[in-house]
């Protein structure tokens, strides 16, 4: 069963991999697409605070962001700078998605809340919508998990 | 105290046992009352019919805006698009259900009423937004794994309803 501090942390260690992600992302995309990424980033990092503050609340330590992830693919241009971003924000969704199992209902209202925006933004960086956003063959916790591997080597 | 066991030992004799005791027979099980009708559907199984009303609904309303549209526009192609994710949400939710042999699909409970009328692209953005904000409060009531599927579809809406409303009219 999903605990509310282990979905908490598994959405932390998504939003963390976003982070930095959308570092390297945004180097590649014209201006327009820069700017939102620049958005999207710091959205990434106020939700990261919130989830820091959160998991201390419930006593618990919060994992902390690697130093260094691995790219799931090299990103040399502005099609796979949104191809990245998409595969981040997807990360983001499962984990959110994580959250929804939990039995406390304001947990459960706010994962469902992360999963919308997330999948919205991943929506709009590959330029279609999904049937199930956050549920592509992986349990959330397993697709939250697979995120990191943006990831230590 | 033999023939009182006897009427014990008789399932027939029940009812007769209870009546005669002047007890109710919930006083004799730990269940719900055997003698009072068939059980109420559990909350989320009543919920999830819902959702698959809402869901034949929907289908039906993308038929209707369809029909208007050549298949071959690019919203004609947005909205096959979309009809095809909302016939994979109905699959996933039907595939929790399960539904008496024998009962016809029109009989379902969870049948929807066929749209009449003209039905726009702004009619199904609205549609989108109503669907997305009932399952977010939805899911706040039922168990753990039917949640996150509402999450899910909740957020698949949420983003048609984005794309609708980009659709030139």
């Amino acid at each position: 069963m999903t605990t509310g501090v282990s979905a908490l942390q598994a959405a932390l260690a998504a939003e963390d991999a976003a982070i930095y992600g959308y570092g390297v992302a945004g180097a590649h995309m014209g201006t327009g697409n820069r700017e939102l990424a620049q958005q999207y980033w710091t959205g990434h990092r106020q939700a990261r605070d919130t989830l820091t503050a959160m998991i201390t609340a419930l006593g618990a330590t919060p994992v902390a962001a690697m130093a260094y992830y691995d790219l799931p693919f090299a990103v040399s241009n502005a099609s796979a700078a949104m191809a990245l971003a998409a595969h981040l924000e997807d990360g983001v969704t499962a984990a959110y998605l994580g959250i929804v199992a939990v039995s406390s209902p304001r947990l459960r209202s706010f994962g469902a809340a992360g999963v919308q925006a997330a999948a919205a933004r991943a929506a709009y960086w590959r330029g279609t919508t999904e049937a199930f956003p956050g549920m592509s063959g992986l349990s959330p916790m397993a697709a939250a998990i697979s995120s990191r591997r943006l990831s230590a080597p | 105290m033999p023939r009182r066991r006897l009427l014990i030992s008789s399932a027939a004799a029940l009812p007769l046992l209870v009546a005669v005791a002047g007890c109710d027979s919930r006083d004799l099980f730990a269940g719900p009352d055997p003698l009072g009708g068939p059980p109420p559907l559990a909350h989320d199984v009543v919920v999830l019919e819902a959702a698959i009303t809402a869901e034949n609904q929907m289908i039906s309303r993308y038929k209707s805006a369809m029909s208007a549209r050549p298949g071959s526009s690019g919203a004609g192609r947005l909205l096959a698009t979309l009809l095809a994710q909302h016939e994979e949400h109905l699959a996933k939710l039907r595939a929790l259900l399960m539904i008496p042999r024998g009962i016809p699909a029109s009989e379902s409970p969870s049948a929807a009423a066929p749209v009449t009328g003209v039905v726009t692209v702004a009619d199904l953005r609205t549609a989108e937004q109503k669907s997305a904000a009932t399952l977010s409060d939805q899911l706040l009531t039922v168990r753990p794994a039917l949640a996150q599927l509402f999450a899910s579809i909740a957020a698949s809406d949420a983003t048609h309803a984005a794309a609708l409303s980009q659709v030139k009219i």
